[in-house]
């Protein structure tokens, strides 16, 4: 007769082969850490898995406390523990005693493998990246239409400058994630829209696998229209961010990215207004400054001004005038006095020396006169006319001479003469 | 230059830019002068019903058997 179970039995069954079968028990297993998870009791639960497979884990907490390094998503370890049944849910685990880092993530190579082609091929080239427009009319949205992505999007860009929101629906995640979003990013392409956001919410490496993929990042980098990436968290990277336009750190950062601030566009509204108000209330100013300039001098009073302005000019230059021909008149009339005096010294002296000059003569002649030595026993001896005799022989025997003294004349005649 | 209610709000607001800059560097008439500020000031107010008053449509593209379809989108639930 056949046996009949329960299924505890069955399960109970599975585990106590398991536990002591060659080759699952006490292994060392490399893999990726996955959808890691530290619970408050101290143990720890997460998948570990390389491309074809993957296996739940459990590490209790005195496992966890022997590891010395904190285990998280994405990481490579090496594992050493045993396959057990969890008989309550008929499910299997890999219970773990201790683990190493270490291993390569095939995740990991993948994305390192398609990153490095993908570059080579100049598909994330900074000189690829466009400018996205600053007042887009319609945003694209490549996402799930149920996620927290589009609501978002949604609800962030209700503040912002007004733009229509077209949400191309996109599966995100498992199996042909990659070929929704990339015929989403088509599709947006063919109706028209100034911007394309992709994005996802965050999650495991995993989970936002499709973002890895060569179809999606191929879409992204062949889009015509400029795209922004929004995928996970600030500390997922995905190759879609690279292959992205720009780059957002979340959805809500991609629609801030998208759309100006409304409240700032009002304020910048506002300011022009200031800035048209004071140009114009400047140059009607100017323009008053100007008439009111033009003004003051065709008025009557000015015209007074003016003239009794130029009056005063013409006095002072008049005074001026006046006052320096008074000056050349006494410098001249100094000038005059000057040569006057030198000339008046000058002919002084002159009559002076010529003074002198005659008295000299005066007393020379004095000196001369016959007369004067007459007294000192010299006589002077004339013809009858008077005239001197000087030379004995213009004298003839018998000539009647007056011989002239100091106190008289005598008359005499020659009785001898005779010659030297 | 198109009638203001035609322009775009980036269309507007450069033009809006630059009439502020051309009435700030002044060398302008005062007939000029209070044209332009007319004309700044209409630019203002439409720059503003674009900012207060457009009405967004939010909306969903599937491409079905009939062709692309847009639907109208309701993402408060």
């Amino acid at each position: 007769m056949e046996e009949t179970i329960n299924v505890t039995q069955l399960n109970t069954r599975v585990k106590n082969l398991i536990n002591n079968a060659p080759g699952v028990t006490d292994v060392w297993v490399t893999g990726e850490i996955s959808n890691f998870k530290l619970y408050t009791s101290g143990h720890s639960y997460f998948t570990m898995k390389d491309n074809g497979s993957e296996i739940r884990c459990v590490m209790f907490k005195s496992a966890k406390a022997r590891i010395g390094f904190e285990p998280c998503d994405n990481m490579e370890v090496t594992a050493f523990g045993s396959v057990d049944i969890y008989v309550d849910r008929g499910s299997y685990q890999f219970l773990i005693q201790t683990m190493k880092r270490g291993g390569v993530g095939n995740l990991y190579a993948e994305f390192e493998k398609l990153k490095k082609k993908l570059e080579a091929e100049g598909l994330f080239d900074q000189k690829r990246k466009r400018r996205l427009p600053i007042y887009p009319k319609v945003i694209g949205v490549v996402t799930s239409q149920t996620g927290a992505v589009i609501h978002d999007i949604v609800t962030t860009t209700g503040r912002r400058f007004p733009a229509d929101i077209l949400l191309a629906p996109a599966k995100v995640q498992g199996d042909g994630a990659s070929q929704s979003i990339a015929a989403g990013i088509e599709l947006l392409n063919r109706v028209g829209v100034d911007v394309i956001i992709i994005g996802r919410g965050g999650g495991s490496m995993e989970d936002l696998w499709a973002f890895n993929e060569e179809m999606t990042v191929r879409a992204i980098a062949s889009s015509k229209i400029p795209t922004i990436s929004a995928v996970g968290h600030e500390s997922d990277f995905t190759l879609s961010d690279l292959a992205a336009d720009v780059r957002a750190a979340t959805p809500t950062a991609a629609a801030e990215i998208a759309l100006k601030d409304k409240k700032e566009l009002l304020n910048q509204l506002n300011n022009d207004t200031i800035r048209l108000n004071r140009a114009l209330s400047y140059s009607i100013e100017k323009m008053r400054s100007r008439f009111n300039k033009i003004d003051s001098k065709l008025s009557p009073r000015r015209a007074e001004e003016m003239v009794a302005m130029k009056a005063m000019l013409l006095e002072h230059i008049s005074t001026k005038l006046a006052s320096s021909l008074r000056n050349i008149v006494e410098i001249m009339h100094r000038r005059y006095s000057i040569v006057e005096m030198r000339l008046k010294n000058a002919s002084d002296q002159l009559m002076q020396s010529k003074i002198r000059e005659m008295e000299n003569l005066n007393n020379r002649l004095e000196a001369l006169d016959p007369y004067k030595v007459l007294g000192r026993g010299y006589s002077m001896v004339t013809d009858e006319g008077g005239r001197p005799l000087t030379s004995a022989k213009s004298i003839d025997k018998g000539m009647e001479i007056t011989v002239r003294m100091r106190d008289g004349e005598i008359d005499a005649s020659i009785k001898e003469i005779r010659l030297k | 230059m198109k009638g203001i209610e035609d322009m775009s709000f980036e269309e507007s607001i450069t033009a809006l830019e630059e009439m502020v800059k051309r009435l700030e560097n002044g060398g302008l008439d005062l007939d000029q002068s209070l044209k332009i500020y007319e004309d700044a000031i209409a630019l203002r107010e439409h720059c503003k019903k674009i900012l207060e008053e457009s009405d967004r449509k939010v909306q969903k593209i599937m491409e079905a058997s009939n062709g692309i379809v847009k639907e109208d989108l309701n993402i408060n639930d």
